[in-house]
């Protein structure tokens, strides 16, 4: 059979129809991977633009833009959508499209799950975001301590919308890491032993096993909470028993180790791309992927240190303080290895690449003033200022944001086909890097000066007013950065050169397929015999035999998880409207409870019950003519 | 079970294997169940948390026993002739699997008989808005008994299918997960309140 017979059989076995259908049901996972990015960026600039309301608000003293009320809705919601709705979900959109491409697979493991879990995470993002047009929107910030939350300082709906947009984002981002993790330890490319995994898939796996221990947390975290506020059950009420702490306890065992999952994956896209622009393969390997499991498992140990005030004993904040500053010692071992790969290297300074360098020196501030608010008593005097959200924008836009814009210039030509224009995106750059550094440096000075965070409005005289005006100012700079970037990835869909296969002679396999990539992927599943399978001499697409089309059906590889052998095929179900169905119904089932409509509640959670069962028995397999 | 095959014959290329993957899965059922055990960890968490410190929370008696212990009783059972219909399902002897599933299913029904009884027999002098103690027992109560009646519902989606290998013996782990939360429930919630614990 000629090679044009066969992409067009392969194309006939995976291609989605371009019909309503074929659009809602489709479980390709570049187009999939495609949607999770958008619609994480979707929420991003919404979360951005109520940041500039806040600074417009805070940018003199004594303003009244905003009612007070107004305020906390806004900052609430600013800080629900970035840190639950954009940062994580951005980091799974990139490791939905690059898990299986880089693995050589064909599609993640559980293809409809993955479907699902999109659905799952756009509609509760909408259902909460919907709180907004009833006017009551969540308004306790991202982390809703009691006993403000509960019913009696709480009584509209709008923490019934965050509990159960939240309950519905984990069961989201749970489904994901499942896929994540079968994917990563069981089809992976025959030869892509656990020594020649690139670094993604090693910061993707680990982060996917902190969801699956961490999220239920949340879960039970928002169970409660909703129990308390629906049948005023006495979880966190001290008069009966309760206890306020069991909340913080809670939240934060998820909490902190939160900050790992929107954290390791990001430094798995570093390490992919550093050694790429810098022409030489990453030094120590091993121990970046050691810290990087190292990272996950010790960001289960540091969860006290956001409840320094509130009179936990001495022996555990010790504990405690020791364990997070331990964990600094992982990262420093990162970024140490990234910046010698970059002196040992010949580096080649694309806008990619300013990105990647921007962000270790943002990960080393936030990083550094992290270990300052490690230090116990240090922690009591800058606790609820300021100082605390220059520290969170810092590793979170820093060690967040900033990869992913790293990300975007570097994988949107495998995406998209064309090349990101480099002269706006290297604008955009200085334009995000200045005005980042002035928007949340000066945080740390406002907050040693004493200003609190969380506050609508500050009187004038107490020195905050510069700073704040500085701080606005800033906030404009990055958001029209952000801007410029965005007006690039529209506008070089259209007029971008050309990418080609491997515009930026990089080592991982993605870059092996076609510029975007046909449906299938590579027509030979690939093989690997090295840590670099595009930098080697061997072919991994040397198929003679035929052996590795899998022209038999939706297929590929299952491999053994630690030396890869090939050991049987698996099968790949068909495009479902059913994932999407299921997680309508469960967002609708999410109304219901969150207007107190028990039984339709009920009613339609058997619904979407149904509905898995009927997707998971629906025939799989494509037949071929 | 014979590893099955693929039916058609490639139309032009040997793949480089040929035995189908069956166990994926199960993989991921147990990566579910793993993130599922730790739901149950965190609300046992809550309980000692709660019940920690110098107020320690006024449980006037120790939740009794004459229920529990059958129930116990009753989930163990079920989970050996689950196990044993696994056996049977894996053998493709799909009557004998079908029937234990069936006792399987009327067995976790009657748990739910009895967990109704012993709840109108708690609530007497308990309930979930009496005090912590109250919120935190019924709630992994509850949260137990909803895992039960998923797993219910998941069996009654294997009992009609023609060749139920593969998911009899997904849903058979998560009956067993199920089970095994209900011998700590005993443990922690029921026995251990008996010796001041």
């Amino acid at each position: 059979m000629s090679t044009a017979a066969i992409e067009a059989r392969l194309t006939r076995l995976w291609e989605t129809p371009k019909t309503l259908l074929g659009f809602v049901g489709t479980v390709d996972h570049k187009t999939l991977g495609k949607r999770y990015i958008i619609t994480a960026l979707a929420f991003m600039i919404i979360g951005g633009l109520e940041a500039l309301i806040l600074r417009v608000q805070l940018a003199h003293a004594n303003n009244s833009l905003l009612l007070p009320e107004h305020y906390d809705q806004i900052f609430s919601m600013h800080g629900s959508l970035m840190i639950f709705w954009y940062a994580s979900p951005i980091l799974s959109g990139f490791a939905v499209y690059l898990v299986p491409l880089m693995c050589g697979a064909r599609d993640l493991a559980f293809p409809r799950l993955n479907a699902f879990t999109y659905y799952t995470f756009l509609f509760s993002g909408i259902l909460v975001y919907s709180s907004s047009m009833w006017e009551q929107g969540p308004n306790a910030g991202w982390f809703s301590y009691v006993p403000y939350t509960t019913q009696h300082y709480s009584p509209h709906m709008g923490m019934d919308f965050w509990n159960v947009a939240l309950l519905l984002l984990t069961i989201s981002t749970i489904g994901a890491a499942i896929n994540f993790i079968v994917t990563i330890l069981r089809h992976r490319a025959p030869g892509m032993t656990v020594g020649r995994m690139p670094l993604f898939l090693y910061s993707t796996l680990t982060a996917s096993f902190v969801s699956l221990f961490g999220l239920p947390a949340l879960t039970v975290a928002n169970i409660e909470l909703e129990l308390e506020r629906r049948w005023h059950f006495r979880f966190f009420d001290v008069a009966h028993g309760g206890k306020a702490l069991l909340w913080q306890n809670t939240f934060w065992f998820f909490g902190h180790p939160w900050v790992y999952i929107v954290f390791l994956p990001a430094t798995g896209m570093i390490s992919m791309m550093l050694p790429v622009f810098s022409r030489r393969p990453i030094v120590g390997y091993y121990y970046i992927a050691a810290s990087t499991v190292l990272t996950g498992l010790t960001g289960f140990g540091v969860w006290w240190h956001h409840m320094f005030i509130t009179g936990v004993n001495q022996l555990a904040m010790s504990f405690f303080s020791a364990a997070s500053m331990t964990i600094s010692l992982f990262t420093a071992v990162q970024v140490i290895a990234w910046i010698v790969t970059i002196w040992k290297g010949r580096p080649v300074m694309t806008t990619a690449m300013y990105f990647a360098v921007a962000f270790i020196a943002l990960i080393v501030i936030g990083g550094l003033d992290g270990v300052i608010t490690a230090v116990v008593p240090v922690d009591w005097q800058l606790n609820d200022t300021y100082w605390v959200v220059a520290h969170i924008h810092y590793v979170l836009v820093g060690a967040n944001l900033f990869p992913v814009f790293a990300a975007i210039y570097y994988w949107y030509p495998k995406m998209s086909g064309r090349m990101l224009n480099e002269t706006l995106g290297k604008v955009s750059f200085w334009l995000m890097i200045v005005g980042f550094n002035l928007a949340f440096f000066t945080m740390h000075i406002l907050g040693v000066e004493g200003m609190p965070r969380r506050i609508y409005t500050y009187v004038s005289g107490l020195g905050f007013s510069h700073l704040n005006l500085v701080i606005s100012i800033g906030a404009f700079i990055l958001a029209f950065g952000i801007l410029l970037t965005l007006i690039n990835a529209i506008v070089s869909l259209r007029i971008g050169a050309y990418a080609g296969k491997n515009p930026w002679q990089a080592d991982s396999l993605e870059w092996s397929t076609e510029s975007p990539p046909p449906p299938y992927g590579s027509v030979h599943l690939p093989t690997v015999t090295t840590r670099h399978p595009l930098w080697d001499e061997h072919d991994e697409e040397e198929d003679p035999e035929g052996e590795r089309i899998l022209d038999q059906g939706r297929c590929t590889f299952s491999t053994t998880w630690i030396d890869a052998k090939p050991f049987a095929l698996a099968r790949m179900p068909n495009d479902s409207i059913l994932p999407a169905g299921a997680a309508f119904w469960l967002v609708i089932a999410g109304y219901a409870f969150v207007f107190s409509h028990d039984w339709y509640f009920l009613f339609f959670m058997l619904l979407a019950g149904a509905t898995v069962a009927a997707w998971l028995g629906t025939p799989a397999e494509r037949e071929l003519p | 079970m014979s590893s099955p095959t693929l039916s058609r014959e490639p139309p032009e290329h040997r793949p480089l294997v040929e035995v189908l993957d069956e166990r994926r899965g199960t993989f991921g059922m147990s990566l579910f169940i793993t993130s599922e055990a730790m739901l149950f960890a965190l609300l046992f968490g809550a309980y000692f948390f709660l019940g920690a410190g110098p107020r320690r929370w006024k449980v006037d008696e120790p939740p009794k026993l004459h229920f529990a212990l059958p129930m116990l009783a009753l989930l163990v059972l079920s989970s050996i002739v689950l196990h044993w219909g696994d056996e049977q399902a894996n053998k493709e002897r799909y009557v004998p699997a079908r029937l234990a599933l069936i006792a399987t299913m009327l067995l976790g029904l009657l748990f739910i008989v009895l967990s109704y009884f012993d709840f109108h027999e708690e609530l007497r002098s308990l309930t979930p808005r009496t005090d912590a103690y109250g919120s935190i027992f019924y709630t992994i109560l509850g949260t137990h008994l909803t895992h039960l009646s998923v797993g219910l519902l998941m069996m009654l989606w294997v009992l009609p299918q023609l060749r139920p290998g593969k998911a009899y013996h997904n849903v058979s782990l998560y009956w067993h997960f199920v089970d095994s939360v209900w011998v700590a429930i005993v443990v922690v919630l029921f026995i251990l309140p008996h010796f001041g614990l």
